[in-house]
């Protein structure tokens, strides 16, 4: 439609555009416009007719269709108040239905209550009928029913009759609990009298149905308690009356608390799941409790008697005085007698350890199954852990321990000593007797230490072996490398050596001294390689036993013991300190004297020859195979007195020794092109020499000499540039370009002005 | 189980002095940052470890907090060798604390390294009213005994840090000395020493 209007308009406006045409040319144009027009509205027209009848029938659908809406209409309203009478009706009922439920929630509380009254009432007979039957357990059940019932609420049914009634009951039921009681506490005592484990078990059992748990589990702890301590009398006895000569008889006591413990184990292995079945779980830690305190008395008794009879406070305090006042010899503990004892001591400790894991273990699984609150369980486990660590075996056993350490600290220690003060050389051993010999006793009081289970005393005996090690055999070493050692020449030492013979009553040439003297520095310088060795042995042992023997300990021990494990390594530091400076002792008295004439001769020997001269060199060498041969008896006169790696070492030393003085030598020596090439074919030779006598490679030491050769060896000073900077390739320089100048300006053919001129 | 951790020295500290005087308390206080309540009785020899920065280096603290008890005597010296540092705690409120010193210096004597940085604290110094040793009385005795001195509390936390951070800048300090002296095969000074047996290795440097 709108298009249409608009092209009418449009039409309008264009009619006063006809009527102005007055060329026949543009009249026919607009002509031919408006019939191009005419058709196009012709058409559109046909298409807007041919909708009508499909528009027609639409009008007629919609007619029909109207009385059928008033229809639903009409059905909607009703629904509607269908709808809104049934929700009031729903209300109505539902208010009821809860009604109905609340009488008849109300009704079951009153038949739970009547039957709680006829309970009440079949319990106050029940309990009457089953006392007189003597049917306890029966009574006790009545008893545990009428405890489960609210007295309170009960007496709210009051009513005139009822009520009184009702109070007969309660009155009577109180009686019986009463009189119950007091049966079942005689009858149990009875039975615990006259030995009636059948009664005993039965009564223990009726405590908590009437609600005396408590009092039951003292009353059957204190029987077993007595059992315990007639066992324990029995065992005290028999340990009596043992001979000295039984295979046992050294740790009798040990055994003698092990039976204790073993008995009380079995007591809380048997009677566990009866506690937790008649009483709960989380009751066990009293029966514990009162089963410690026994064990406690039997533990006490056990150890004075130990005490006594292996005297063992009075060995304490003599090793204590001993400590204090550094005794002489006769009045001293021998530590010997020690031995046995302190084997007995960690046997009690370990055993002591064992039974309190046990038992902590026990109470503590008993307390977590108990259905409690995490707060009060984790206050219930801290008050376990407090109880295991406070009771008196602990404290027994923690002052044991005490006196034991401070013993085995004094065993190691004398022993050790005893055993540098015997120290023997056996024939064909490079090391003496005293580092095995210390080894084995520090081994051995450590790994006693160990067999305590106790942490605390393996962590002080750790400590304790790093002093001894420290202080009786490394120190020892120390001072006798201080010595020095003699070196063939030494008149004043030999004259000294002289004199303490004549003094000792012995006299001996001094050379057989001087001999003696040499090998014990020698043997000394292997003490001190082999320790280190020795300590690095121990420390991995002592690991592998610790990780095998304390893996159930705790995070913080664990850190302890492996704290004071690895300061055994650190004590290793200290005999490889002892190592270098015994070292340094035989590089000044034995190897420097030996190498400098052979250095001197190398000085003596011209570098600044002639091709006939350098051709006679060859056939008559003139210094290098002199020196070889000189280094050779020296490191032979030592290969065999050294240990293969102190060996090794000493050639390092010797080394860096010929290094040194040969560098200063070279230093101070002039050379011609030929004396250059001769100078290395020497060097050549004596590294060759020195990589053959030696596992370890040497060729290092020997770098900044090669370096210094090469240059010697070059035709022309510029040719050095052939090696540096770019063109050092593989080779990295040890020489600064000053050194490398000075070396360079050694050759005499050299022009120093070349030298100057090179840019390094 | 020891992964090598990135530190430059580590330091034993040890701590001794009678049963109560608060020698837990002070390790709990400076290591965890809280005063234990219901703390029972050490039992041998706890071990912390706290690490702290001196100077932009990290070093470790190796805190041995020994039992005061007399049973446990023979256990807890075994430590007093290897301590860079010992820490001789007493109460201030409780004067029978303060009169066993002397036997303490006496163990020290017995068994410590000569070297050792010594430290005499006394503890509890928020209990004023119960106050039994004055402050000038335990200054005076630690100068007489070449020991420095701090009243602390660990209840309070009152120089508490101060306490263990001195102790570590003075080790830190001695250590890079010891590194400035260098040790050749030739110096001897470290062999002459029957009177220093420990020193180079209390303190490991890593
Ligand atoms: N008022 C106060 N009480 C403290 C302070 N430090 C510790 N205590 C209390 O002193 C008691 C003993 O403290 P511990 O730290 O267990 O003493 P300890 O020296 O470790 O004792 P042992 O382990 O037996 O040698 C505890 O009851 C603490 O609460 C303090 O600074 N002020
Ligand atoms: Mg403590």
């Amino acid at each position: 439609m709108a298009a249409t209007l608009e092209s009418a308009t449009s039409e309008k406006s264009s009619y006063s555009r006809y009527e102005n045409l007055t060329q026949l040319d543009q009249i026919k144009d607009a002509y031919e416009y408006l019939c191009k027009q005419e058709d196009a509205v012709n058409s559109e027209l046909d298409v807007q007719l041919q909708k009508q009848s499909a528009l027609e029938s639409k009008m007629l659908s919609l007619h029909s269709m109207l009385p059928n809406l008033q229809l639903v209409q009409n059905d909607a309203k009703q629904l509607e108040g269908m709808i809104s009478f049934t929700s009031t009706l729903a209300e109505n009922v539902s208010s009821k239905v809860r009604q109905l439920d609340l009488a008849k929630g109300r009704v079951t509380a009153c038949i739970q209550r009547v039957e709680d009254i006829l309970d009440l009432k079949f319990c106050t007979d029940g309990v009457q009928t089953a006392l007189q039957d003597e049917d306890y357990e029966k009574a006790a059940a009545h008893i545990h029913r009428f405890l489960t019932l609210d007295e309170n609420v009960l007496r709210m049914s009051e009513d005139a009759s009822e009520g009184s009634a009702l109070e007969t009951s309660f009155s009577l039921l109180h009686e019986a609990q009463t009189k119950l009681k007091q049966i079942v506490h005689s009858k149990f005592d009875a039975a615990v009298h006259s030995g009636d484990v059948a009664s005993v078990e039965r009564f223990f059992k009726i405590f908590p149905l009437i609600g005396q748990h408590e009092e039951g589990l003292a009353k059957f702890s204190k029987y077993l308690c007595a059992q315990l301590a007639d066992t324990a009398e029995k065992n005290l006895d028999l340990a009596f009356r043992t001979q000295s000569d039984d295979s046992r008889a050294s740790v009798l006591y040990a055994d003698t608390i092990t039976l204790l413990f073993e008995s009380i184990a079995r007591v809380v292995e048997i009677h566990q799941p009866l506690v937790e079945t008649y009483y709960g779980p989380g009751m066990l830690f009293t029966m514990v409790q009162y089963l410690q305190k026994e064990c406690d008395r039997q533990s006490r008794k056990i150890l004075e008697q130990f005490k006594k009879n292996r005297e063992f406070e009075m060995k304490a305090q003599q090793v204590q005085q001993c400590l204090m006042y550094q005794k002489v010899n006769s009045d001293k503990v021998d530590p010997k007698d020690l031995d046995l004892l302190l084997a007995e001591v960690t046997l009690l400790n370990t055993r002591a350890e064992l039974y309190l894991r046990f038992t902590r273990r026990r109470i503590t699984n008993d307390m977590e199954s108990k259905d409690q609150s995490d707060e009060i369980r984790e206050e219930k486990l801290m008050e376990i852990d407090q109880f295991i660590l406070n009771c008196e075996l602990s404290r027994l056993m923690q002052e044991l321990i005490g006196n034991y350490i401070m013993m085995e600290e004094y065993f190691m220690r004398e022993m050790v000593i005893k055993a540098v003060n015997m120290d023997q050389v056996e024939e064909n051993s490079l090391t003496s007797s005293m580092v095995d010999d210390t080894f084995f006793i520090i081994k051995k009081c450590v790994r006693r230490a160990l067999s305590s289970s106790s942490v605390d005393g393996v962590c002080a005996m750790l400590n304790h072996a790093c002093s001894t090690l420290e202080q009786d055999l490394c120190d020892i070493i120390k001072s006798r490398l201080r010595q020095g050692f003699p070196s063939g020449f030494d008149f004043t030492q030999a004259y000294n050596l002289v004199q303490s013979s004549i003094q000792s009553g012995r006299f001996q040439s001094a050379d057989v001294e001087t001999d003696k003297a040499k090998s014990a520095f020698l043997t000394t310088l292997n003490n001190a390689e082999v320790s280190c060795e020795c300590i690095q042995t121990l420390k991995s042992n002592l690991e592998e036993e610790v990780s095998k023997l304390y893996s159930s300990v705790n995070e913080q021990s664990m850190a302890k013991l492996m704290s004071c494990l690895s300061d055994l390594a650190a004590v290793s530091n200290r005999f490889k300190d002892a190592l270098e400076f015994g070292f340094s002792q035989l590089n000044s008295s034995a190897s420097k004297p030996r190498i400098k004439p052979c250095i001197d001769l190398f000085m003596s020997t011209s570098h600044n020859i002639t091709e006939d001269e350098f051709t006679n060199y060859e056939a008559n060498d003139p210094w290098v195979q002199n020196f070889i041969i000189n280094l050779d008896s020296l490191l032979q006169m030592f290969k065999n007195a050294l240990t293969p790696t102190n060996y090794d070492t000493l050639v390092s030393h010797v080394c860096t020794e010929v290094a040194s003085q040969l560098e200063k030598a070279t230093m101070k020596t002039t050379f011609n092109r030929l004396g250059g090439l001769q100078y290395d074919k020497e060097l050549r030779a004596l590294v060759g020499y020195l990589t053959s006598v030696t596992t370890w490679t040497i060729r290092d030491k020997f770098a900044r000499l090669t370096q210094m050769a090469t240059i010697l060896n070059l035709e022309r000073v510029t040719e050095i540039l052939d090696y540096w900077g770019p063109n050092s390739g593989p080779l990295t320089w040890r020489l600064t370009p000053a050194e490398v100048r000075q070396v360079l300006s050694l050759r005499i053919d050299f022009r120093s002005e070349d030298i100057k001129r090179l840019k390094l | 189980m020891w992964k090598m951790e990135d530190y430059k020295y580590l330091f034993k500290v040890v701590l001794i002095g009678n049963a109560g005087v608060g020698k837990t308390c002070l390790v709990r206080r400076f290591t965890q940052g809280l005063f234990p309540p219901g703390q029972g009785a050490t039992i041998g020899v706890d071990f912390m470890i706290k690490t702290v920065e001196i100077d932009g280096e990290r070093v470790k603290l190796q805190i041995w907090d020994t039992a005061g008890q007399e049973r446990f005597r023979s256990i807890t010296q075994s430590y007093y060798r290897s301590a860079n540092a010992l820490i001789v705690v007493y109460d201030i409120s409780c004067q029978p604390t303060f009169d066993c010193l002397p036997q303490w210096l006496n163990e020290i004597e017995m068994y410590a390294n000569t070297k050792v940085l010594k430290y005499l604290v006394g503890n509890k110094s928020d209990r004023v009213n119960l106050r039994e040793i004055p402050r000038y009385i335990g200054e005076d005795f630690s100068q007489r005994h070449d020991m420095k001195f701090l009243e602390t509390s660990a209840k309070e936390a009152d120089n508490v840090e101060k306490l263990f951070m001195e102790i570590a800048k003075q080790l830190t300090l001695q250590a890079r000395q010891n590194d400035l002296r260098p040790y050749t095969s030739e110096s001897t000074d470290r062999l002459d020493g029957g009177s220093s047996p420990i020193s180079s290795y209390g303190c490991c440097k890593l």
